[in-house]
């Protein structure tokens, strides 16, 4: 084990008082630490603008940190040059709100554009990839449920439909680490509960570690094995799910809302 | 704080802008009049222009194709030239737009250096360029191949860019996240999507470049503008007929097949289930066929995307066009090795082109570009009041009776056609030399492109406020006045600075052809071999330009 971040020699994700200052001068986390040991899926919970998602790209990579150290499968994140960055990135399966997908190109080519990591060289088209990866592909589109659309074009489905797209897109890549960036906020409910289902049995099934942000605490419970919750960029909630109620982590919410602007207010009257 | 309704103002007071706007719209009425002296303009003169013109014409009907075979000829030159040139600017933009775009874009140092070559490469017209290389290479059509590439990717270039930097930002950071390098990331996220805009610049230019290379031969470049030209000063009238009628024929037949593959590319339009289209038994057939083959390919579990129809489309307009490309390669007059092996001379003219110096001619250098700027602003006003009309036809939100104002689209775009210093050239042909038959000639072409512009914008303008006007019982008069003129002002103000921006360029050409102003001197210093004049011409062009550019950009604020 190397680097400053990694504690706990099982644990797959290490964060460790993590913060990041834009340049506009947000602080979107503050200070946050956690271990996710092996095989476990968390969901992370907040309001939007609570820093889930900075947080998420602080962990491949796709922004850096301003404090703080994250490591991801032993290697610390912050601290690896762009090639070194390019080889843990394939590693770590990555889902995002908006899908990610280019609507011109057919799923099958949206779904083999995960295993350019793997590949040396830029790739335009379906038959520039070799005939063992998109073999490889048509299973992952099998597996989540889209074999028959393969040849579609991706503007052509659904909301649920785009995001299973993006979800065999990561499982090209085979990850240890899955990422998954408010999967579901842009369907309807659902969509949303046979992606989160999707995600869950496919975690479980190739023992992957898991962080998927919501803001529905509803759908997170029966599904993660571990709530992680951020207000302000801050870590305010971390516990197991099992035996999490739905209407308490909800009063966690509502209370620390309360007491935000009545303190805003306090402070607005001095 | 209250103020009595008989002391209240009943009209607005009056503000600075206005002020402003006043004063701006006076100089230019003095300077409109300044500028119709100085090219000794005069309405009686214009009747008897316009006789001349008609006259010639008689003299030219009926066309003569007795040579079709040359004008065929001459004319497959042209389009090849055209083709040619385009492909030249689309291989020379790819890489500069790569480089200029923020999102792909190497480096801060790579980027201002792309962006900068794309802005100077639009700067100096390309027959002027033709011009140079005609001077460097000798006549032919390669000269004028090299100069349509260069001159386009001020244009191409920048559209290139503008299309990769539109692209979504999702997809890009979707492929970062899985592990891809720079070069993988723009060929799998970006590229994807910029394509369909990138091919219909490539189609647009490759128009525009029709009509830019049919001029061409009047500086020695090749192509049919040649033949035109010959016709004409032997008085060989009718032929000459025929050569403008085959030229224009062709250019309507390309804009209107272009227009139609840009169209269906562009957007969702290229696949039948996402397109807008009209719901036909011919395409519902074609949408069935298509999802029977996409279920074939999945059933079987093919590894190659099955042939849709998109595909079909797709895959058979790149053969098209890659035929057509090998073919002019091979037909067209260039012997390309010679052409590449000589290519190094260009540094030899260039070398000679710095400094710039007038060489004793400054009078003329000053005389020419002021008279250049007197045909730009008399043309461009007169055609603006020949565009305004026939816009108000043309706009189908506006003309109540749509067949009249598709017929009159039809008739615009058609004359659109019509390369401009073609025009000069006959209405020279006509009058005689002078500065007054080229500027009749740009205020023909003012008012074409300018009514597509004034109709394009009237269209745009917002029913919300006409249905309000109408509601209150307004006549169709009154309507037009208080809701579309209003909303129209403001785009106007804004091509009418950029028809003057465009038209000053072309009257700097216009002396090629004997049409007055400062391009008889530009032609004249490349031919004798004077670059270090036709630099410094280029500058004063350029500086005039820049002037206009910015009392456009002033004006625009004082209307925003």
């Amino acid at each position: 084990m190397q680097g400053v971040g990694v504690r706990g020699g099982d644990a797959v994700i290490s964060i460790a008082s993590l913060s990041k200052r834009f340049p506009n001068g947000t602080l979107a986390v503050d200070k946050v630490s956690f271990d996710v040991p092996a095989g476990q899926v968390v969901g992370l919970l907040g309001l939007s603008g609570s820093g889930k998602s900075t947080l998420m790209r602080l962990v491949n990579g796709l922004h850096k940190p301003t404090g703080g150290h994250v490591s991801v499968l032993g290697r610390v994140v912050d601290e690896c040059r762009s090639a070194e960055l390019r080889v843990l990135r394939r590693d770590i399966g990555f889902i995002f709100q908006q899908f990610g997908l280019v609507g011109r190109m057919t799923c099958i080519e949206n779904v083999l554009v995960g295993s350019l990591g793997r590949l040396r060289g830029p790739r335009l088209g379906v038959r520039s990839y070799p005939k063992a990866l998109r073999t490889q592909a048509l299973e992952n589109l099998e597996r989540v449920g889209l074999l028959a659309q393969a040849f579609q074009r991706a503007d052509t489905l659904s909301g649920g439909q785009m995001q299973r797209v993006a979800i065999a897109r990561s499982l090209m890549q085979q990850p240890k680490v899955l990422l998954a960036d408010e999967p579901v906020a842009s369907l309807d409910p659902e969509s949303s509960v046979q992606v989160l289902d999707l995600i869950s049995r496919i975690a479980r099934e190739d023992n992957m570690t898991v962080l998927c942000s919501l803001h529905q605490v509803e759908l997170a419970i029966g599904r993660t094995d571990r709530l992680i919750g951020l207000r302000d960029g801050q870590l305010i909630l971390d516990r197991l799910t099992a035996g999490a109620d739905q209407a308490e982590i909800m009063a966690l919410y509502r209370r620390t809302g309360t007491a935000q602007s009545v303190e805003t207010r306090v402070n607005q009257l001095a | 704080m209250s103020t009595t309704l008989s002391s209240a103002r009943t009209a607005p007071p009056i503000s600075g802008r206005q002020i402003a706007q006043w004063v701006f719209w006076l100089a230019f009425v003095a300077t409109f009049v300044w500028a119709w002296r100085r090219l000794d303009m005069s309405v009686f003169g214009f009747f008897s222009d316009l006789g001349n013109v008609a006259n010639l014409f008689k003299r030219m009907y009926p066309p003569d194709f007795s040579d079709l075979s040359r004008i065929t000829s001459s004319m497959v030159e042209t389009l090849w030239m055209a083709l040619l040139g385009t492909a030249g600017a689309v291989v020379l933009s790819y890489p500069l737009a790569l480089a200029a775009a923020h999102n792909t874009t190497p480096g801060r140092v790579a980027r201002g250096a792309s962006r900068a070559i794309i802005t100077l490469s639009r700067a100096v017209p390309e027959i002027i360029l033709a011009a140079i290389f005609v001077a460097a290479f000798g006549p032919g059509p390669f000269p004028g191949i090299l100069a349509l590439a260069l001159h386009s990717i001020g244009m191409i270039g920048r559209l290139f860019a503008d299309a990769i930097e539109n692209a979504a930002e999702s997809p890009r950071e979707a492929v970062v996240s899985v592990g891809t390098t720079k070069r993988q990331t723009i060929r799998s996220a970006i590229l994807p999507q910029a394509i369909p805009s990138m091919i219909a610049t490539s189609l647009f230019r490759f128009e525009i470049n029709l009509r830019g290379s049919a001029i061409l031969g009047l500086v020695g470049a090749g192509g049919i503008g040649q033949l035109i030209s010959e016709a004409l000063e032997t008085i060989q009238y009718k032929p000459a007929l025929a050569a403008v009628a085959v030229l224009f024929v062709v250019i309507l037949a390309i804009e209107v097949a272009s227009t139609s593959v840009r169209r269906s590319l562009i957007g969702e339009a290229a696949n039948l289930q996402l397109s807008a289209q009209r719901r036909s038994w011919f395409r519902d057939r074609l949408i069935k066929r298509d999802s029977r083959v996409n279920e074939a390919a999945t059933r079987e579990r093919q590894l190659t995307p099955p042939w849709t129809s998109e595909r079909i489309f797709r895959v058979s307009m790149a053969a098209f066009f890659g035929v057509l490309f090998v073919v002019a390669i091979l037909t067209v007059n260039v012997s390309w090795f010679d052409a590449f092996g000589n290519i190094g001379d260009i540094s030899i003219v260039l070398k000679q082109m710095v400094p710039p110096s007038f060489r004793g001619e400054r009078s003329m250098v000053i005389s020419g570009l002021v008279e250049s700027f007197a045909i730009a602003v008399v043309s461009t006003t007169l055609g603006v009041l020949v565009a305004l009309p026939l816009a108000v036809l043309m706009a189908r939100n506006i003309n109540i009776r749509k067949w009249v104002a598709t017929f009159m689209r039809i008739f615009v775009l058609a004359l659109r056609g019509i390369p401009e210093l073609i025009i000069a050239v006959i209405f020279v042909s006509a009058m005689g030399l002078g500065a007054v038959p080229g500027t009749l000639a740009l205020s023909v072409t003012v008012a074409v492109f300018g009514a597509k512009l004034f109709a394009d914008s009237l269209e745009e303008v917002s029913p919300a406020p006409r249905e309000a006007v109408v509601s209150v019982g307004a006549s169709r008069i009154q309507e037009f006045v208080s809701s579309v003129i209003p909303q129209f002002v403001s785009p106007f103000v804004s091509h009418f600075f950029y028809l003057l921006d465009v038209f000053f360029r072309s009257s700097t050409v216009l002396g090629i052809v004997g049409g007055g102003g400062i391009g008889f001197l530009l032609l004249q210093s490349i031919r004798v071999f004077e670059f270090k004049l036709t630099t410094m011409i280029i500058l004063g062009v350029f500086l005039i330009v820049l002037a206009i550019e910015w009392l456009g950009l002033m004006l625009r604020r004082l209307y925003r």
